[in-house]
């Protein structure tokens, strides 16, 4: 049976389409100001490189922020579970998720994929990927690099905002009085790792543990929250689609639309 | 669907028959008070023969007059009732007409935000502040509130003219009984599987408690009780749910809105729009005053400390209303109910029951994000 399961994510918009329990082929795009014809563009793709047709697909399931935006999906599952069953998917073992996307990080206590207890940042932005992206931004680095450069730090910087904005103006003020890119770099990250870390030890999470979302793909971060935690984090090849992958795991069961 | 209840109609209804009725009082010069908290006991403003009427406000539109004076880092909460009073008092049109009905308002030394808001109130009316011992459970508290009680009796003896006599105040105490017995009737109806009606529907009842006078509010209750007896909501199976934490003043009902919107069914609210309001029932046989001082001490408010009270009255809840998960729900800047959080959700642990906590204020900005934490609690939940 073919699904496909559809992240509608505040940052980022991802595919993955399912050949029974194999990925056929998986994409990721920015998520656009219209959520619908991000959806579109990325379900046409997604069938182009996989040569598929629209008709083999038997159920479309949508996930993220934008889900029900996601008008031609017929099923929706929070992210929550989506997560829980993606990565259980690659790791069967794992007992605690952290995804960080661009807007939430959330923290998921797990039993063989079955979602036990939950907790995500509160409303603002403090703690998720925009954080990083837009201090990034200021830094004159380009995101992907920021893990990278972090790592050469040793004297991670003292970055106590927790508000973007504010942080944005202190990463300024930090290049004013000559501190290294590496050390704002770091101490960018050990900012955010913290707010992750306060959450992971609220929930007790129990190893071992599961690192997705984009922020994944940060290997500062990852060392960091390593470091902090003391475990060695399971990190998927490709961290940013377990959603994806989840929503398309829960459309190979029989559910119905969830009733909002 | 099942048939809509005509007895919530009632509510509707009434609203507008209770402005006309408190303005006829006042032109007859029935003293109306105006009060801000459960612990303000109704029966010694009506055996004084004057009337009440909450003035709690859950609507964002006052906020921003109340944010000329008040810092913005408080409680929405006091904000929006502050902010109605400062309108209305200046012929603002943004508050609805109670707060121009109200002759003195009665306030209470609860939490901080309240407690140094009503300093700036007697600028705008007129301002009574009952005081409460925050340590509730010694005998010197007791001893202590059952003086301001009668302090309070006094000061609206010189309000009203009339003296408040031992036996107006037993017939005032077994009236309030008997709106605390409806509701546990109402309450009660609640424990069935399914139960027969919404908690976003009940929430819209209690929040006429104190709007509504006694006797029109407990026939609205008879009225659904007797609706509700016969009544099965032709629901499908859903998670049942125990809203917990800060009061949802009138126009406030977003997270309980949506709770029930994602799919949760909610069977009881422990909160002062809930069972805070009316669980507990003023001992008859005891002197009047000593039975009201117990029985208004015993109020599971979190301005209290300790506040192991509340803690068993959740315990209890879950347990009898047979609750699969508690959404804890505080208002933005509200220290007691947010601190107290830990100790619910530890105790929930240990029965193994899941806890979400929300956090919102009077906006809609985060409807989706509420939604979204909403949707996945319930999931895990069945
Ligand atoms: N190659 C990369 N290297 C480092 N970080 C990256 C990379 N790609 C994305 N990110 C980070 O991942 C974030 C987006 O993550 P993701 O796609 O999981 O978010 P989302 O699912 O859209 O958001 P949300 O779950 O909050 O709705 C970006 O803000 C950025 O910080
Ligand atoms: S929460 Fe406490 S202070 Fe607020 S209305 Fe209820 S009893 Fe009064
Ligand atoms: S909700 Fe909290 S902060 Fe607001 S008035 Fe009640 S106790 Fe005070
Ligand atoms: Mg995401």
């Amino acid at each position: 049976m073919i699904t496909i399961g559809i992240d509608a994510g505040a940052a980022t918009t991802k595919g993955v389409i399912l050949l029974d329990r194999e990925i056929a082929g998986y994409r990721i795009v920015s998520t656009a100001f219209d959520f619908l014809s991000t959806a579109e563009t990325l379900f046409e793709e997604l069938l182009a490189t996989s040569d598929l047709r629209q008709e083999d697909v038997v159920k479309i399931c949508a996930t993220g922020y934008g889900r029900m935006m996601v008008t031609f999906a017929n099923a929706t599952v929070s992210e929550i579970t989506a997560h829980a069953k993606g990565v259980n998917f690659f790791f069967p073992e794992v007992r605690g998720i952290i995804d960080v996307g661009g807007q939430d990080s959330k923290v998921i206590v797990v039993e063989e994929g079955k979602v036990i207890d939950f907790l995500m940042n509160d409303k603002c932005a403090a703690g998720t990927g925009k954080f990083l992206e837009y201090t990034a931004k200021a830094l004159e680095v380009r995101i992907e690099d920021l893990g990278s450069l972090a790592l050469g730090s040793v004297h991670p910087a003292a970055i106590t905002s927790i508000c973007t904005v504010f942080a944005e103006s202190e990463v300024i003020s930090l290049r004013a009085q000559g501190i290294p890119r590496a050390d704002i770099a770091a101490g960018l990250i050990v900012n955010i790792a913290q707010r992750i870390v306060i959450m992971a030890r609220r929930m007790g999470l129990k190893e071992p543990i599961a690192f997705v979302g984009g922020v994944a793909k940060n290997s500062g971060m990852r060392v960091e929250l390593e470091k902090e935690l003391d475990v060695t984090l399971s990190v998927p090849s490709e961290p940013q689609i377990t959603g994806a992958l989840g929503a398309a795991l829960a459309a190979q069961k029989p559910e119905k639309r969830s009733s909002a | 669907m099942s048939s809509p209840l005509s007895s919530l109609k009632y509510f509707e209804d009434m609203y507008s028959i209770r402005l006309t009725q408190l303005e006829a009082e006042r032109k007859r010069g029935v003293k109306i008070i105006g009060t801000l908290c459960l612990f303000v006991p109704d029966e010694i403003i009506f055996s004084a023969g004057a009337d009440r009427i909450i003035l709690c406000g859950g609507k964002a539109d006052t906020i921003p007059r109340a944010e000329e004076f008040l810092p913005r880092n408080i409680c929405p909460l006091v904000k929006s009732s502050f902010g109605a009073i400062i309108d209305a008092c200046c012929g603002g049109q943004i508050a609805c007409s109670h707060v121009s009905l109200v002759d003195i308002i009665v306030a209470e030394a609860t939490c901080d935000a309240k407690k140094k808001t009503y300093e700036l109130l007697p600028e705008y009316r007129k301002t009574y502040v009952l005081d409460l011992p925050q340590r509730p459970n010694t005998p010197e508290a007791k001893d202590y509130f059952l003086s301001e009680l009668k302090k309070f009796g006094m000061f609206m003896d010189t309000v009203t003219g009339h003296s408040i006599t031992t036996d107006a105040l037993r017939r005032e105490i077994q009236s309030a009984n008997e709106t605390r017995k409806l509701l546990h009737r109402l309450y009660d109806l609640r424990k069935r599987d399914p139960p027969p009606i919404r908690g976003s529907e009940i929430l819209r009842v209690m929040q006429r408690q104190f709007f509504l006078s006694p006797a029109q509010f407990q026939e609205g209750i008879r009225q659904i009780c007797d609706e509700l007896e016969t009544r099965v909501l032709d629901i499908e199976s859903k998670p049942r749910i125990l809203l917990s934490g800060c009061p949802n003043a009138a126009g406030n009902t977003k997270v309980p809105d949506i709770i029930e919107q994602k799919g949760g069914i909610i069977v009881a609210e422990e909160s002062c729009t809930g069972t805070r309001a009316f669980w507990d029932l003023v001992d008859e046989e005891k002197d009047p005053w000593v039975g009201l001082a117990e029985r208004y001490l015993e109020i599971p408010c979190a301005c209290m400390t300790p506040n192991e009270q509340r803690i068993t009255r959740i315990k209890d809840l879950v347990t009898d209303y047979n609750v699969d998960g508690v959404v804890y729900s505080t208002l933005q800047f509200c220290h007691p109910y947010a601190i107290e959080k830990f100790r619910v959700q530890h105790a929930l642990k240990k029965m193994k029951v899941p806890m979400l906590a929300i956090e919102s204020d009077y906006g809609d900005a985060d409807i989706e994000q509420i939604g979204i934490r909403v949707e996945a609690f319930l999931e895990m939940l069945s």
